[in-house]
């Protein structure tokens, strides 16, 4: 049992005692006032002297220190009591078990990618995907609708080379990407400009071209493509646009 | 001349431009999530002339206390695994330590000379090659090396994340151990515990001051009744404080966030009501005024607002109200017994312990009252919350091993681990700020 809730039962024991001490004048004026009816009207006054002296009793219960309880729990809650009453724990220990997550769920591991049969399933998987998952980022907002969800910037289909490798290029980043835990619920993305050889060895530093507005964020971001190098072999070499979003970002 | 230099100019502008347009044209690779939460971390053990073995263990120790590394071991190093001297860039040997599978490298050495232990250390950035952190530490010889070790893992979460670590702080909480309830204080990791009082009364409610020279409790040492004192770590006077006010009950006190002033409760009519105060216990002003008992206050991290609990409503529930008072507003309203609130250093959040049944859970509520998530369920009770200064850790007491012990655990729920194990019940935590 807390400290706070020692305080709380007893002040709820000293509300209490006010209460009985409140009935109490309330009941021995309402006798007096029945005993004296018809009698001279000052003897009424003498009711709130009675307040005065019994004021008294509420003092020990204030002072009185807080006993050294033993482990102690409230009961089961009733309607609406405002102080809860103790009742005795068992000793018994029991085995600790801490309930899954609330704020900010467990990562969950990365899907193994399943083999696509040819370039053609690659690309129905990778349509799934984004359909599903895929955000608005910028990129994909300016893509006209009648490329679909696969339309590079200016309209034109990606072709299912490309749509492999993304896929493909996603599940190795995303492996390589340290994301601490901090930054799970934030608003955060960050643009990178890769710039890979044919084999996907990573040329030079990447070049940040958007800034999520948090420099440890970004460093991260930096971090994961630098780790990754190689990535897969991509279908040009030259440079590549990268998009990081904390996972529940949207 | 002139004309050939223009002419380069524009040739590589073109160049640069088309190369620009390329890479817009392509589709993007948008990665969402991370598939790791934590570094892989290769560290050396420092040479020197101190105890190195139980050097290397403490920082282990408090990276690990992190949640934010996990350690490769000594036995998969292609390098050495003790430092000589530290590294230059061309000698750092990323490759091999990335090899193993390390993000990060941390060298280090150590020495202790006439009278000063020194420490130095380097933090590398393994997948661009780049040294992060290059510091040196230097402290009296009596003082605890040790702790020196918690300070460099912290070093090394800051310069990773922007946000230092705590394995370097301490907690202060009430423990029955030798019968009574006295203070007490150990290191974040529950090492070092350490009565602070031993007055054989009964002692309550530690809370620091933002320095973390000081902590504030109360006690019935003197009169049999409940007063605050101060407890020092030698600067400033120990003792009895808040004397004007001393002919009220005070429950407890907590500092505001600028040090100067305290939230104070205290019942001067028999209800409990939260005051604010100087230090010296003058110019009380009350901010709570009614007929409920209104108890338990924690200041918002810029001092503007307190959250406090108060049982106006019925039953106790949290409140929130301006730092003069106005504007309350209730704030829980699930179960009918929610108490004990502590709002985070970083304003996000507020813990508190909710009934569920017939124990207490710690709850997690924004301070807009949107988002109100249990952190953490158990059949035994769990009490008390505090937030560590970093906002990503929550200590508290749980009866869940039968007498209630200290445990902390991150905000995210993960990683619970116990801090006490002690004979009687520990309970009442209060997390220190950062050490300066």
């Amino acid at each position: 049992m807390t400290g706070t809730e020692e305080l709380f039962i007893q002040l709820g024991e000293l509300r209490r005692h006010e209460l009985r001490r409140l009935i109490a004048i309330s009941f021995a004026a309402h006798l007096v006032v029945v005993a004296m009816f018809g009698f001279s009207p000052e003897s009424r006054i003498s009711v709130p002297r009675g307040v005065v002296a019994v004021e008294l009793v509420q003092a020990p219960a204030v002072a009185r220190p807080a006993p050294p309880a033993p482990v102690a729990k409230p009961a089961p809650p009733k309607p609406a009591p405002p102080v809860p009453k103790k009742v005795v724990l068992p000793a018994e220990p029991t085995t600790p078990k801490v309930k899954p997550k609330p704020v900010k769920p467990v990562e969950k591991p990365a899907p193994t990618p399943a083999p696509a049969e040819n370039l053609e399933d690659a690309l129905a998987q990778l349509r799934d995907e984004i359909g599903e998952e895929a955000p608005p980022t910028e990129i994909a907002k300016a893509a006209p609708a009648a490329a679909g969800p696969l339309g590079s910037p200016d309209g034109v289909p990606i072709s299912p080379e490309v749509a492999a490798w993304i896929k493909k290029t996603k599940i190795h980043v995303k492996n390589n990407w340290i994301l601490q835990p901090g930054f799970r619920n934030e608003v955060l993305e960050t643009h990178v400009e890769v710039d890979l050889d044919a084999s996907g060895g990573v040329r030079g530093t990447p070049r940040i071209s958007r800034r999520s507005g948090n420099p440890y964020y970004d460093e991260s971001v930096v971090r994961a493509i630098q780790k990754s190098s190689p990535l897969p072999a991509p279908p040009e070499a030259g440079k590549w646009n990268f998009v990081f979003q904390p996972e529940d970002y949207y | 001349m002139r004309a050939i230099s223009l002419a380069a100019i524009a040739v590589f502008c073109v160049a640069f431009t088309a190369a620009d347009a390329r890479a817009a044209d392509r589709p993007s690779v948008v990665i969402q999530g991370g598939g790791e939460q934590k570094f892989a971390v290769a560290l050396q053990k420092f040479g020197g002339n101190f105890d190195a073995e139980a050097y290397r263990e403490s920082m282990v120790d408090a990276l690990e206390f992190s949640s934010l590394f996990r350690l490769i071991d000594r036995k998969a190093f292609l390098g050495p695994a003790t430092t000589e001297v530290l590294s230059e860039r061309d000698e750092v040997g990323c490759l091999e330590w990335s090899t193993i599978g390390a993000d990060i490298f941390v060298e280090g050495v150590q020495r202790l000379e006439q009278e000063q232990f020194i420490a130095e250390f380097a933090v590398w950035d393994l997948a661009g090659c780049q040294r992060k952190l290059n510091r040196r530490y230097r402290q009296a010889a009596s003082a605890d090396p040790l702790m020196l070790a918690r300070r460099m893992a912290d070093d090394i979460v800051e310069v990773l994340t922007g946000v230092r670590g705590v394995a370097s702080t301490e907690l202060t909480f009430v423990s029955k151990r030798d019968g009574n309830p006295e203070i007490f204080v150990m290191n974040a990791d529950g090492s070092n515990q350490r009565a602070a009082t031993a007055n054989r009364s009964i002692n309550n409610f530690p809370t620091w001051s933002p320095s973390g020279d000081s902590i504030i409790y109360t006690s019935y040492r003197s009169e049999n009744r409940p007063m605050l004192y101060l407890s020092t770590r030698g600067r400033g006077k120990p003792g009895r404080i808040l004397a004007p006010l001393s002919s009220n009950p005070l429950y407890r006190a907590v500092y505001h966030p600028n040090g100067r002033e305290l939230a104070v409760v205290m019942s001067p009519k028999g209800s409990a009501e939260i005051y604010r105060v100087d230090l010296a216990g003058k110019n009380p002003r009350n901010l709570t005024r009614s007929r409920a008992i209104d108890v338990s206050p924690s200041w918002s991290p810029d001092g503007d607002r307190l959250a406090f609990v108060s049982d106006r409503s019925g039953s106790p529930q949290i409140y929130l109200m301006d730092s003069d008072g106005a504007n309350v507003r209730r704030l829980t309203f699930n179960g009918n017994y929610n108490t004990n609130p502590a709002w985070s250093p970083d304003g996000r959040w507020i813990a508190y312990q909710g009934r569920v049944g017939g124990q207490f859970d710690i709850w997690l509520i924004d301070p807009e009252g949107s988002v109100n998530l249990p952190l953490i369920s158990h059949p035994r009770s769990d009490e008390s919350p505090c937030w560590s200064p970093d906002s990503r850790k929550i200590a508290f007491s749980s009866t869940r091993r039968g007498s209630a012990e200290i445990y902390v655990i991150d905000s995210s729920g993960e990683n619970l681990r116990r801090l006490t194990r002690s004979s009687g019940d520990d309970t009442s935590p209060a997390w220190g700020p950062f050490p300066r």
